[in-house]
């Protein structure tokens, strides 16, 4: 009996060999040419906007999924969705769950990776890097070329191009008046309904794969019994003593 | 179709064949159990209802969505609604509904999906595979499936269908492309092995638990049912669908700069994760980091993940099983159990309890009257509950060796105290409290009225707390443990407001025991199960977090419930209609519902509370039910009260004649069948020489 019920230690989100050499390589990338990026990119007036998020707060309802769905194709559905929200049910907090939103890379490997042009930044949207669905040829060579796991380009199957988050610089369905766009609202920040999603116009670190974590929850949500702090030594001990030994 | 997938999937699992349903033949129910009512009574063998049971082949199982799942409609995009004859309910085995919530039944939308039919039963055990529009029943033997828990087999699951690819990562289903874990809806061991308290379950704790459908799906040889889908939901506007999303989040739900209270339980105002009960009491609750686990689209989760892993996403009754045990660890782990075996975790507490008090009475133990393998000195420890919930689920010693005590309470409870001789006189005096229909208390008849009598006048424990959670006003859990800024007289005025049709009776809302039998109190049955029937059972609205009666965050405390359940439907389906209109399709639905329980039997002779609610007094110290005294409506203590027999007779024909049926009988009537757009219903009843005279 005992041994039926041993629970196994989760590896449903455990970050594979092959993404580690693959991200690493990325950073190191980023790392040497993000200076000279930063200028080049100044003058060509790109329109910086970054979304940062709180995988320790977030709930997991994907609201954030079906409202990027709804205001860009006017439909639900998560597989259309520029961001995604991973999560094992069995999962240990806080690795149970992960947002992968688009990280609007300083140098952008999907841009780099296009061959046709179709990847730009767009000045009629706000200089957004998006993709133009009419130059896109469905190559998916921006999808390959994403160093992040699951790839932020997102294959649209349903119409056959691919597409990235443009920060809601072009949805069709947008229902606010103020618009989207980098200096306009984004319709996951304001579905999010725990605040869990933020934006920021400061760059963040290019050569940190966390750069875009922040934490979001606050005094109001440790006195609802949540962990307002960042202490992965003291969560990890803590957890250990709630598996008392079991496990 | 907007809202809808546009087709249902039929699946014959004595053929092992599959087919579609065209959605639109069923729209007019609305979704979920108006369309599981109509879809059993179409495909079911009506001239069998009479001695059809839960295991018998033909028994038609439905599992539907609504057009709201899997949309941003806050606090309803997730619910899926289970139909059938249940195995659980005795000592008549009654049509009956369960419900679930988590990604199942967006899923299945997004699949292309409104729901799924089950017929037949499988030689062999299997299970569904659903990918988009390719299904596929598949042997369970080829994943060694049978025999795993809830656990085990949605991972083997998944793993299978993500055919080796990295899990976090797109992968391919069908046509598409998805991120998403397949939704995967199995049964535990205790399914398996035909036990009556078995449920389906679905991720780590979301339980369709009421019903006894774990046993229905044992006994069709169904393991499980997974589902990945990648495809889209049409919704006709989707700018009112944001906008409602919008503002009745923001409006309405819970404001984290003005929080009134952080114990708000389930309301649509509540804080995210309240109601694990486990986590209310600061002993218990558990100490590493830990986040709110929300059903998909809703905007404030009821569950909860912790760093530790064990107990995830557990709420609820699961969460109180085992507060008495040894550690506070053990209380976690014991609802893991629970879930992977996948029993009923209101089942297993009574029995649990029940068998406790037979122990303290020297008539339960080893070599005793009640002979149990079960070492009650170590009650409290994990080995102890280990052992007990194997014997449920295996119908064993908890070892695997036989054992007619692990046989019996496999059954049930109810089942094994009859098998033990003592179910007459243990419901006479209450020592098992299962008031109504096989099932155990959840809130006490002699109280909590609207409950009581919505449940023995339907099928099962209702578990709807519409209004039950008026009490939390009286007990202040809305307002920072206070009582509420407006009066009991004001509460009742706005509430009574919307019960439409029977609006502006304020009497309905009084639970004095001078008011127990009246008019008033039938019509607060009547719009209940309306209501129910098709805002939460049809269209899905969460129980959690719907209806929003009081809410302190709105204008004057008045909740949104009246006019945002038609803003959200017409926003995804296009469809205008008013909250009235919804009623008037939940009391068809009830209407129906009610012509198959009249097909299997029932008589209103038979609809009886057991003995004990008639002879001894509920007991409470609590003061906070709505009531009038002395011309003054105030929070009420209900303390010391029982029902009466006659009283009870007169209120259900009081109810019969409001409902437009047979007072003798309680059976449905030509005309209210026709009122409602239901003449073949009427004809087949009379086919069967029941149809009600008028």
């Amino acid at each position: 009996m005992e041994k039926e019920y041993f629970i196994p230690k989760n590896h449903l989100l455990c970050i594979s060999r092959r993404d580690f050499v693959k991200f690493s390589g990325m950073m190191v990338i980023n790392a040497s040419i993000l200076g000279r990026r930063i200028n080049e990119l100044g003058k060509e007036e790109v329109t910086w906007g970054f979304l940062l998020v709180d995988m320790k707060k977030c709930q997991g309802c994907i609201s954030c999924m079906l409202a990027c769905s709804l205001v860009h194709h006017g439909v639900e559905n998560p597989s259309l969705s520029r961001i995604q929200i991973l999560q094992n049910p069995y999962g240990c907090w806080p690795d149970d769950l992960t947002i992968a939103q688009c990280r609007q890379c300083v140098d952008p490997a999907c841009v780099a990776a296009c061959t046709v042009g179709a990847l730009a930044p767009d000045p009629q949207f706000g200089n957004v890097t998006r993709v133009d669905q009419e130059k896109c040829i469905g190559c998916k060579r921006c999808i390959s070329a994403c160093p992040y796991t699951p790839s932020r380009p997102v294959w649209n199957f349903e119409d056959g191009y691919s597409q990235k988050c443009d920060l809601c610089a072009h949805a069709p369905h947008w229902y606010w008046d103020e618009s989207g766009g980098p200096e306009g609202k984004k319709a996951c920040v304001e579905v999010c309904p725990l605040g869990a999603i933020t934006y920021t116009k400061v760059v963040p670190d290019q050569t940190r794969e966390d750069s875009y974590s922040v934490n979001l929850r606050g005094l109001q949500w440790a006195r609802l019994g949540y962990p307002g702090w960042d202490l992965p030594l003291l969560d990890r001990w803590l957890a250990e003593k709630d598996k008392g030994g079991i496990r | 179709m907007n809202g809808y997938a546009g087709k249902i999937l039929s699946v014959n699992l004595t053929n092992h064949t599959v087919s579609e349903l065209p959605t639109r033949d069923y729209t007019n129910w609305g979704g979920g159990h108006g369309m599981g009512s109509k879809l059993f009574w179409d495909l079911v063998d009506r001239s069998r209802l009479g001695t059809m049971r839960a295991f018998d082949p033909d028994n038609v199982v439905t599992i539907m969505t609504s057009p709201l799942s899997g949309t941003l409609a806050p606090g309803c995009a997730a619910r899926t609604e289970v139909q059938g004859i249940g195995a659980q309910a005795y000592p008549y085995e009654w049509f009956t509904r369960s419900g679930f919530g988590g990604r199942f039944s967006a899923m299945l939308k997004y699949a292309g999906w409104d729901g799924i039919v089950l017929q037949g039963a499988s030689e062999e055990p299997v299970w569904i595979d659903i990918r988009n529009d390719t299904v596929a029943i598949r042997p369970c033997a080829e994943l060694s499936l049978w025999g795993t828990d809830i656990k085990q087999c949605q991972q083997i699951i998944w793993k299978y269908v993500m055919g080796g690819a990295d899990t976090g990562n797109w992968f391919g289903a069908g046509s598409g492309r998805t991120t998403q874990l397949p939704a995967v809806l199995a049964i535990g061991p205790a399914g398996e092995n035909l036990s009556r308290a078995a449920c389906l379950i679905h991720d780590a704790a979301n339980s369709s638990g009421q019903g006894g459908f774990g046993a229905v799906w044992g006994s069709k040889k169904l393991k499980a049912i997974s589902v990945i889908g990648t495809g889209s939901i049409h919704v006709y506007d989707p700018r009112a669908l944001l906008q409602a999303r919008i503002e009745q989040v923001r409006q309405y739900g819970y404001h984290y700069d003005k929080p009134v209270s952080k114990s708000i339980p389930n309301n649509f105002q509540s804080p995210p994760g309240q109601a694990v009960v486990w986590e209310i009491i600061p002993f218990f609750a558990t100490r590493g980091g830990k986040r709110p686990a929300a059903c998909i689209g809703c905007h404030s989760g009821c569950r909860r993940r912790y760093a530790s892993g064990i107990g995830n996403e557990a709420v609820c009754s699961e969460a109180a099983f085992y507060l008495d045990a040894k550690s506070r660890q053990f209380i976690y782990q014991a609802t893991d159990l629970l879930n992977r075996y996948g029993i009923n975790s209101l089942e297993a507490y009574y029995a649990l309890h029940y068998c406790k008090d037979l122990h303290a009475q020297g008539i339960l133990g080893s070599g005793k009257p009640i002979d149990c393998p079960l070492d009650f000195s170590e009650y409290g420890s994990l080995s102890f509950i280990r052992q007990f919930l194997a014997m449920i689920a295996y119908g064993t010693d908890g070892f695997g060796g036989t054992s007619d005590f692990g046989q019996h309470i496999s059954q049930g409870i109810v089942r094994a105290a009859q098998a033990w001789g003592r179910l007459e006189e243990d419901l006479a005096t209450g020592l098992l409290p299962y008031p109504y229909w096989g099932y155990p208390i959840h809130y006490d008849p002699r109280a909590q009225l609207e409950w009581g009598y919505g449940t023995i006048l339907g099928d099962r424990d209702i578990n709807e707390h519409c209004i039950y959670r008026l009490k939390y006003l009286g007990g202040g859990a809305y307002f920072g443990m206070q009582r509420p800024p407006i009066t009991p007289g004001q509460v009742v005025d706005m509430v009574t407001a919307k019960m439409v049709p029977f609006e502006n009776d304020p009497q309905m809302l009084d639970f004095s025991t001078d008011n127990m039998y009246s008019e008033h109190i039938a019509r607060l049955v009547c719009w209940h199960r309306f209501y129910t029937r098709y805002y939460k059972q049809s269209l899905l609205f969460c129980d959690s977090r719907w209806p929003d009666f009081i809410n302190p965050y709105a204008p004057h405390y008045e909740g949104s419930t009246g006019h945002i359940e038609p803003l959200l439907i017409g926003a995804v389906t296009g469809e205008t209609m008013s909250f009235r209109d919804g009623i008037t399709i939940g009391k068809k639905i009830w209407n129906l519902d009610n012509a198959i329980w009249t097909l299997q039997g029932r008589h209103r002779n038979i609809v009886q509370f057991s003995d004990y609610v008639y002879s001894f007094p509920f007991t409470t110290i609590a003061k906070d039910w709505l009531g009038k005294q002395n011309g003054q409506w105030q929070y009420i203590s209900v303390n010391g009260r029982q029902l009466d027999r006659q009283g009870f007779e007169a209120f259900k024909t009081l109810f019969y004649s409001l409902q437009g049926w047979d007072t003798t009988n309680g059976w449905p009537t030509r005309s209210t069948l026709a009122s409602l757009g239901l003449q073949d219903v009427a004809d087949e009843l009379a086919l069967y020489n029941r149809l009600g005279s008028e």
